[in-house]
């Protein structure tokens, strides 16, 4: 009994053991890029460059400049707008792929999907620059047409910015829900018709709470996304448009300023954070269920 | 409980999938309140049929008649018909009350009278507390009756079961059916019931379609099905049974308008047999049949009337308490015998190299002409 | 033995060369500054391979900044970022003026930025290219833009383009009639220009088609036609206009804007040698020739423009009269602490 115990115990410890070696790498990973970079972040935003010492003035500063804050506004709305237009029209799409055809044209559609990530975000930026300049193709194709007697400027707007963050954005949202509406057996659609439900009410009865997971997920990737991504504000948007990362951006390569910069940083983390947080207590949802 | 009424009527209805035709012709129609089965091998157009009924498909050619009204116009969601899916189909994203009240909602109803008629179909079902319970709660018989009152909250004019007893074991399955024969009984409503389960059928239907490559090979009671069968198939296919493959050598009118066969089986055994059909000619083939429990076991050779008789070593013994069987080599040929082991005291020492006489009559021995029997070739 | 001793001269050769191909020169410098035939050429003559990483100042500093003075053997950041830069960062090592040819560089220039980047007797930059910003004009348009304040007349609402930067700010502040470099001691009179700039910068925002950010992004905007007038560097104008001979740089009347940029070593520069004959190297007449054919802009090579093309020439002097000439206003070096008074202003400029 006592030795067969012991013996038990060792291979216990064994089975440990080999879990830590399979573990390291991944917590190495996490420790090594992650952890330990915003622990970086969090003590250069919380030291004073003038007097050492720890100081919460670079936080206040966010808070005391309506300048931040409402910047983080500005992009946290933009991001939000921007992702609830992406699920919008992600999700007939994901639903045609996933529900409406059968075999190979699946694939293909869904690998069409994945066309736009062949090239780098800056070409793609570029790209939607080439077409949308007032000297571009949609604008010289208006006047060829006659539709339009002069140049039409359709870039630098916030509309602009809106269809490069949906558009980047895209295959974000179509993947999460592609898969799990494709976990939705057709026979749910169906019992939902033979019990007299219409199109309206299956889609919001069955189909959608099924897919709830598929879109919340899709949903906070999307909006991290979008309230992260530097170039195509920067690149597409108006002379109003200033943009969060824009502002950290600045303030570490151009004003040197890396305190601040790091405090943005944080801010940025703690209060997109708390948004996601938010949104699915809104919703009803909670993160491990979405996730697992 | 029974009358006249029809509630539902197929006429000459087709369906092909391009090349493919996964349901040829079929015509029936079922009475008001009485439980119809479909019974048939994986693959012959069950499931096709039953989806044309509700309305997922709709037939390449025919009609389909609900109280003498056709509804090939109507929608599944305005068809007076429910459907149990072959895998019930139960929203896993809502509650047992929810699931229930689903069709109800869809139709207006009150919320306080949803909230009755639900409550009132769980205390029938037998299910009274399960309500506030998620589906993933419930055991396989409970979510089975689930299923079944989600649709019968309705009061559909046809309930269509499509193998709603396939996933479950087979102890469930055995109680299930009972209960399903119960509560169709109760509710009276009219049950289209799919299965490839035999014994399924037996048990609980009215009537009984037994269909083959998209055909109806027969439709009738389980009793007619299983003593008269009219073609080889539906012989083979309901119930177990001893086939010989054989040569016609003679044939002579009897009184009863019956007319008897003496054929030669392939394998060199005289049998006197019966067929339904009297113009079978000389030196046809034809199959016959011989259920297990028609045959006379004895241990020594009798001299009585039986028209066949053969002499055999038991080769096995299956035991399985009353339904025990015995596997026979036959000396004269060498081929394979079932026959129901008799359940006498003669018989239970009986074990595998003794010799014993199985005889039987030539009414019990049913013949097919190959022509039909080339069908279930594939059998 | 007589085999091992011929094994290990082997290796010992081997490593040698392995060692000797190594050798590299990790450059930080401007677009333009490093072109490949002139990279070619240099690893003709010294067997060094130069591997050149495009940057602007601001990126420089922070660049160097984050790897406190490590990763590049030289580097190329405006006369204007050097002794603030030093003082709060320590990122670069002072020059060994000997191990550098001074009779190949424009004596006045080369004086002049020894002086503005000498910091406790240590002198820490030489010259290199110089060049100045100001106004690119498409005289067919636009021709009565003479001043950066021109540019938010009426008349050319939605056709006009410039940056949200320093150089932006400062232009406007001449414009204005403010000397900002004069105020550069005094934060707080500098903190009044900049709000003063600041809000004629926002009430300038209507003619703005598009604050630009790279280069390119600016030619674009000129050579299609979408603005005519951008407040810019004399470089671009030169490439616009040869193209298209209506568009050409304008000295603007309170003065263009002069910037030289620099050689400077960081403080953890790993090849030294290799830094000193690159300067050498490049400030040579024809080579500084080739960079100034490269980049747009002179150098302070002494008697390069004889190598220069006729029409870059014809160019420069087009824009600049001598009269402008004198009114180039030169970066001073920047004190520390501007950056942020500077950063809201445009900040706001950009926000409302
Ligand atoms: N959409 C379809 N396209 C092509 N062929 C089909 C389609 N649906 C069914 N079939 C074919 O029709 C035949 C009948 O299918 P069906 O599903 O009705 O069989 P079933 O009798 O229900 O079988 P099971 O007992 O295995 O459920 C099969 O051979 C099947 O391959
Ligand atoms: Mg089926």
């Amino acid at each position: 009994m006592l030795v067969s115990s012991s013996t038990a115990s060792g291979s216990r410890s064994r089975i440990k053991l080999g879990m830590w070696l399979l573990l390291a790498p991944l917590c190495l990973w996490l420790l090594l890029l992650i952890i330990l970079p915003h622990i970086e972040l969090l003590s250069f935003s919380l030291s004073d460059p003038d007097e050492g010492g720890l100081t919460l003035s670079f936080y206040g500063e966010f808070f005391n400049e309506p300048l931040y804050w409402r910047t983080f506004l500005r992009t946290a709305i933009m991001s939000i707008l921007a992702t609830a237009l992406t699920l919008v029209i992600a999700f007939p799409v994901a639903f045609f792929i996933a529900k409406m055809i059968k075999g190979r044209s699946k694939g293909i559609l869904f690998a069409m999907c994945l066309i736009p990530f062949w090239v780098s975000e800056l070409v793609r930026t570029f790209g939607w620059m080439i077409l949308l300049r007032e000297s571009g193709v949609i604008s010289s194709g208006l006047q060829w047409l006659g539709l339009a007697d002069s140049g039409v400027e359709l870039l630098y707007t916030d509309a602009t910015i809106m269809l490069g963050l949906v558009y980047s954005a895209m295959l974000f949202m179509v993947v999460p829900l592609v898969s799990t509406l494709d976990s939705l057996d057709d026979s749910y659609i169906e019992a939902g018709y033979d019990l007299g439900g219409n199109n309206w009410n299956i889609m919001r009865e069955i189909i959608i709470p099924h897919a709830t997971p598929g879109i919340v997920s899709g949903c906070i990737i999307v909006f991290m996304l979008s309230l992260g991504n530097y170039l195509t504000p920067v690149l597409l948007g108006g002379k109003d448009s200033l943009w969060f990362t824009e502002q950290i951006y600045t303030q570490f390569i151009t004003r040197f300023n890396w305190e601040q910069g790091s405090a943005f940083g944080i801010l940025l983390l703690l209060l997109s954070s708390l948004i996601v947080w938010l949104g699915l207590k809104v919703t009803g949802q909670s993160f491990t269920k979405t996730m697992g | 409980m029974q009358t006249d009424a029809i509630d539902l009527a197929c006429e000459n209805i087709c369906k092909h999938f391009s090349e493919f035709t996964a349901v040829d012709n079929v015509s029936f129609t079922i009475p008001q309140g009485s439980f119809f089965s479909i019974l048939g091998p994986s693959g012959c157009g069950k499931t096709t049929l039953l989806r044309m009924l509700a309305g997922f498909e709709s037939p390449t050619s025919g009609d389909i008649l609900i109280k003498n009204k056709s509804v090939l116009d109507v929608p599944p969601n305005k068809r007076p018909i429910n459907m149990v899916f072959q895998h019930l189909a139960l929203f896993p994203t809502m509650n047992i009350e929810q699931n229930i009240g689903y069709g109800l909602r869809r139709q207006g109803v009150a919320k306080a009278e949803i909230a009755e008629r639900v409550a009132a179909v769980l205390k029938r079902v037998g299910l009274p507390d399960s309500g506030k319970k998620r589906v993933d709660q419930l055991s396989g018989g409970q979510r089975q009756r689930i299923a079944l009152a989600r649709c019968l909250v309705l009061n559909p004019t046809l309930l269509l079961l499509d193998e709603p007893l396939g996933a479950l074991d087979l102890k469930l399955r055995e109680q299930m059916k009972i209960e399903l024969k119960q509560l169709q009984k109760e509710f009276g409503t009219t049950f289209v019931y799919i299965t490839h389960d035999q014994s399924e059928a037996l048990v609980m239907s009215d009537q009984i379609a037994v269909m083959n490559q998209g055909k109806f090979e027969q439709v009738g009671t389980p009793h007619e099905l299983y003593y008269q069968p009219k073609t080889a198939f539906v012989a083979s296919f309901v119930g177990d049974t001893n086939r010989w493959s054989g040569v016609v050598k003679s044939s002579v009118n009897q009184e009863d308008h019956q007319t008897q066969y003496q054929v030669t089986t392939n394998d060199g055994l005289t049998l006197d047999c019966v067929s339904q059909s009297s113009d079978i000619p000389v030196s046809s083939n034809v199959d016959v049949f011989v259920r297990p429990e028609a045959i006379t076991v004895s241990l020594s050779a009798m001299d009585n009337c039986l028209e066949n008789q053969l002499e055999c070593q038991v080769e096995n013994i299956l035991f399985d308490g009353a339904k025990s069987q015995i596997i026979a080599i036959d000396k004269q040929s060498g081929g394979c015998i079932t026959a129901a082991m008799p359940q006498t005291a003669d018989f239970m020492g009986l074990k595998a190299g003794d010799a014993v006489y199985l005889s039987f009559s030539a009414k019990q021995a049913l013949s097919f002409s190959e022509k039909q029997g080339e069908m279930n070739a594939s059998l | 033995m007589k085999k091992l001793t011929v094994l290990s001269a082997a290796i010992a050769l081997s490593l040698s060369v392995s060692a000797q191909a190594a050798e590299e020169l990790r450059l930080l410098t401007w677009g333009g500054y490093a072109p490949q035939e002139v990279v070619d050429l240099f690893e003709q003559e010294t067997g060094i391979k130069v591997k050149v990483t495009k940057s602007n100042n601001e990126e420089m500093i922070s660049k160097l900044k984050a790897t406190r003075g490590a990763g590049f053997d030289l580097a190329q950041p405006s006369q204007d970022r050097i002794t603030s830069a030093q003082k709060a960062h320590n990122i670069y090592k002072p020059l060994d003026l000997s191990k550098i040819d001074s009779s190949q560089f424009i004596q006045s220039m080369l004086a002049a930025t020894k002086d503005q980047s000498t910091l406790g007797g240590d002198v820490y930059a030489v010259p290199h290219v110089w060049g100045s910003s100001g106004l690119i004009v498409n005289k067919a348009d636009a021709a009565d833009i003479q001043d950066y304040t021109d540019l938010c007349k009426p008349a050319y609402a939605g056709k006009v383009t410039y940056r949200l930067k320093r150089p932006t700010l400062i232009g406007f502040a001449f414009a204005m009639g403010e000397d900002p470099f004069a105020a550069y001691a005094d934060k707080d009179k500098y903190q009044q220009i900049m709000e003063k700039v600041g809000q004629k910068l926002t009430d300038c925002k209507a003619n703005v088609k598009a604050y630009w950010s790279g280069g390119d992004a600016m030619l674009n905007l000129m050579r299609s036609g979408e603005t005519t007038a951008a407040m810019a560097w004399d470089a671009g104008g030169w490439k616009l206009n040869k193209d298209n001979a209506d568009i050409n740089f304008v000295a603007p009347k309170s003065g263009a804007l002069g910037w030289i940029d620099t050689f400077v070593l960081p403080r953890k520069t790993k090849n030294e040698e290799a830094a000193y004959k690159w300067i050498n190297f490049v400030m040579q007449p024809n080579i500084a020739a080739m960079i100034t054919e490269s980049a747009g802009n002179f150098t302070a090579s002494k008697g390069s423009d004889a190598y220069v093309d006729a029409k870059l020439k014809a160019q420069y002097q087009a824009s600049f009269s001598p009269a402008d000439i004198d009114n180039i206003k030169w970066y001073p070096p920047v004190p520390a602490g501007l950056e942020k008074i500077e950063g809201k202003i445009l900040d706001r400029v950009k926000a409302y």
